[in-house]
């Protein structure tokens, strides 16, 4: 058997959530990593890894959605912003014109979640009736209405171009925002934030992983294949669709609740339909339907502004005022990725990498 | 009765526009099974060539504007050859996130160009009359925006007449029934979705100006107008082109009468419904029909088979 890791003699080891000894070693080294990384990385590059955490997990509901269960949803960055909105109201600072709760993070956690499925499941019997390119469409038409309802609703959101205050971060009681010192470790807020997103990224990921061997996640793929032989062999389409979009906006919301505490903030305009776009461009550059894919592809675009600021020093032209500035440039290389992968890699990085395991796995065989 | 005409008006000239955009895209879809998100940068390009050659450049306008059109025209026909030529077969939705790509690409360039400032296109129509409009028994008309109306009457007897009569027409008819019959016909269908794709940016570049004209002029949100062609889509159905107009209508008016009566509408339902409400009014429209009619009022109820 060590001999012969593709060799499954029964169908729990092939579907098993670490089906080789590889991985296992793999995923524990990676952990243990991970555990020492706020000790020896600098603050710029925490934060960087901390949203690359987070974006993953929005990324895997998008995935959910669009890459198992083959609905397209342009709307995703809305859900993203229902969280954010939900956990600024129950855990944020009450000001003059803002509500808030001043609440502990076990309770904002969960329900920025849950209110965001809930929206997923109001809107659902549209998209159940619904499919293909329509489908898309109405999600369209949601980005447009949440942002309506965003720059709107001045209690909740702070009204357009002011923004409100993010939640605070109080979690069982102690307040984590100045930091917390056990004994002589001392953790400041960003390593708080980082350490709670890696044990949600573990959690949603095993989960999203998970899925893919249960009833749901196997109706998930029937309908993404071929809908009405689905129907056929009774799987109940709309309940299915209800499922994905709840799934996917549950993951959006809790993405959503933490990832604007690091910087503080959160304003109406940042959910655009460029923000949607960006998770679509996410899971299609990591890898649609794949696990790792979104998580690959979420380091990809948070790393992507820190790479192009270093290839333009390294240039030369990084204030010699290029025509394009960063974020422009930044843009043009995703939309070009976006292109490039779908027409040569639609696997993704994924895809790459999965074909760079295989050269080598049959090595020297390499055909 | 003055401020119902004046919101018929208007938004009659607004579903024109938004017609030009809705047959380009209705087209494109027949004719190559894609649904172009990649539209609204080709109508804000256009926008941004006359304007760069009318304004910055000193080009009398006219020519500028018909450099400006034929440029779009010629931008829809490269974003065929090079992105979506080698897609044609793969699903209908990479294809559509493809066009996502192409229009960020488009538009960034386009942003950095805009800049800040809005842009004027240099065109005539604001100087005309009073202010670019004539005052009919109390109704300010644009002459833009009767303009706009007259070219999208116009836009569209010219097509019908193309699709009916000349032979590229009656081969793009043929090509959208089914592209290998078409082929197997001795019809040459790459020519066809590059024609396609010329006559879409042509109408995009229409657009482009009447949206962004006079004293509207060319920001880095206009887009978002041109955006609103795809649910006029939908409602009319995507794959039909009188559909596409009576979508872009239903659109116009919607957005019109909204834009109008919003204070008389919140009176009704009690509440505020927040400012802007007639830019997502069209959304709410094509949510409501696309509940009752999946396929949109026009559009082929597509027959499925496993």
């Amino acid at each position: 058997m060590r001999k012969r890791p593709d060799l499954y003699t029964n169908y729990k080891s092939e579907s098993a959530i670490f089906s080789t000894l590889t991985q296992k070693v793999w995923f524990v080294l990676l952990l243990f990593i991970s555990l020492l990384l706020p000790f020896y990385l600098s603050n710029y590059w925490m934060l960087l890894v901390t949203t690359s955490l987070l974006i993953a997990i929005a990324s895997w509901g998008l995935n959910i959605v669009s890459g198992m269960a083959g609905q397209i949803n342009l709307a995703h960055g809305v859900f993203v912003g229902i969280g954010a909105y939900t956990s600024a109201v129950i855990g944020g600072v009450a000001t003059s014109s803002v509500i808030g709760f001043e609440l502990d993070m076990i309770f904002w956690l969960p329900i920025s979640g849950a209110v965001a499925a809930l929206i997923g499941v109001i809107i659902s019997p549209v998209s159940a009736r619904l499919k293909g390119l329509n489908l898309g469409l109405v999600t369209l038409a949601i980005v447009f209405i949440g942002s309506h309802f965003f720059s709107n609703l001045k209690f909740i959101t702070g009204g357009a171009g002011l923004g409100r205050k993010a939640a605070k971060l109080k979690f069982l009681g102690f307040d984590l925002d100045s930091g917390i010192s056990i004994g002589n470790l001392i953790l400041e807020k960003n390593d708080v934030i980082y350490y709670f997103s890696l044990i949600l990224c573990i959690l949603l990921g095993i989960g999203a992983k998970n899925l893919t061997r249960t009833k749901i996640g196997r109706a998930f793929s029937a309908i993404r294949d071929r809908d009405i032989a689905a129907e056929a062999l009774g799987i109940n389409l709309f309940k299915f669709k209800m499922y994905a979009f709840a799934l996917s906006s549950f993951y959006a919301g809790i993405a959503g609740s933490i990832i604007f505490i690091i910087s503080g903030g959160v304003e109406p305009g940042t959910f655009s339909l460029l923000y949607s776009i960006t998770f679509i461009a996410i899971v299609i550059i990591g890898g649609v339907g794949t696990v790792l894919g979104p998580l690959y592809g979420a380091f990809f675009f948070t790393m992507l502004p820190g790479i192009i600021q270093v290839i333009l020093h390294a240039l030369g032209v990084a204030d010699t005022g290029f025509f394009l500035n960063a974020g422009e440039i930044e843009r043009i290389v995703f939309g070009f990725f976006i292109i490039f992968f779908l027409v040569f890699e639609p696997r993704g990085i994924w895809g790459i990498w999965f074909r760079l395991r295989n050269y080598f796995k049959a090595w020297p065989f390499s055909y | 009765m003055t401020i119902f005409l004046q919101a018929t008006f208007e938004g009659l000239s607004l579903g024109s526009v938004y017609s030009l955009v809705a047959i380009g895209l209705v087209l494109v879809y027949k004719a190559t099974d894609v649904l172009s998100f990649a539209h609204p940068a080709l109508v804000v390009v256009g926008a941004g060539v006359i304007s760069a050659l009318a304004v910055d450049r000193g080009v009398p306008f006219w020519l500028a504007f018909i450099i400006g059109i034929i440029a779009t025209g010629l931008i829809g026909l490269i974003v065929e050859r090079t992105f979506l030529r080698p897609m044609v077969g793969e699903p209908v939705f990479s294809v559509a996130i493809l066009t996502i790509g192409i229009d960020l690409l488009l538009r960034t360039i386009l942003n950095n160009w805009i800049g800040l400032n809005p842009r004027y296109l240099g065109d005539p129509f604001p100087s005309f009359g009073n202010f670019g409009s004539l005052v009919v028994n109390g109704v300010t008309l644009k002459y833009l925006e009767l303009a706009a109306l007259f070219t999208a009457i116009i836009m569209i007897s010219f097509l019908t007449i193309f699709f009916k009569k000349s032979k590229y027409g009656v081969a793009m008819m043929a090509t959208a029934y089914d592209q290998e019959a078409a082929l197997a016909q001795g019809i040459n269908v790459g020519r066809i979705f590059g024609l396609v794709w010329l006559i879409a940016g042509v109408l995009a570049g229409f657009a482009g100006f009447f949206i962004t004209g006079g004293f509207n002029t060319l920001t880095q949100t206009s887009f978002i107008s041109a955006l609103r062609a795809l649910p006029a889509v939908v409602i009319g159905g995507l794959d039909s082109i009188p559909g596409a107009v009576v979508g872009s209508l239903i659109i116009g008016l919607t957005q019109g009468y909204v834009a109008y009566y919003q204070i008389n509408i919140e009176n009704i339902v009690g509440f505020s419904l927040g400012s802007g409400f007639s830019l997502i009014a069209p959304y709410l429209i094509m949510f409501f029909i696309l509940l009752i009619r999946p396929d949109g009022l026009f559009g082929r109820e597509e027959v499925e088979r496993v």
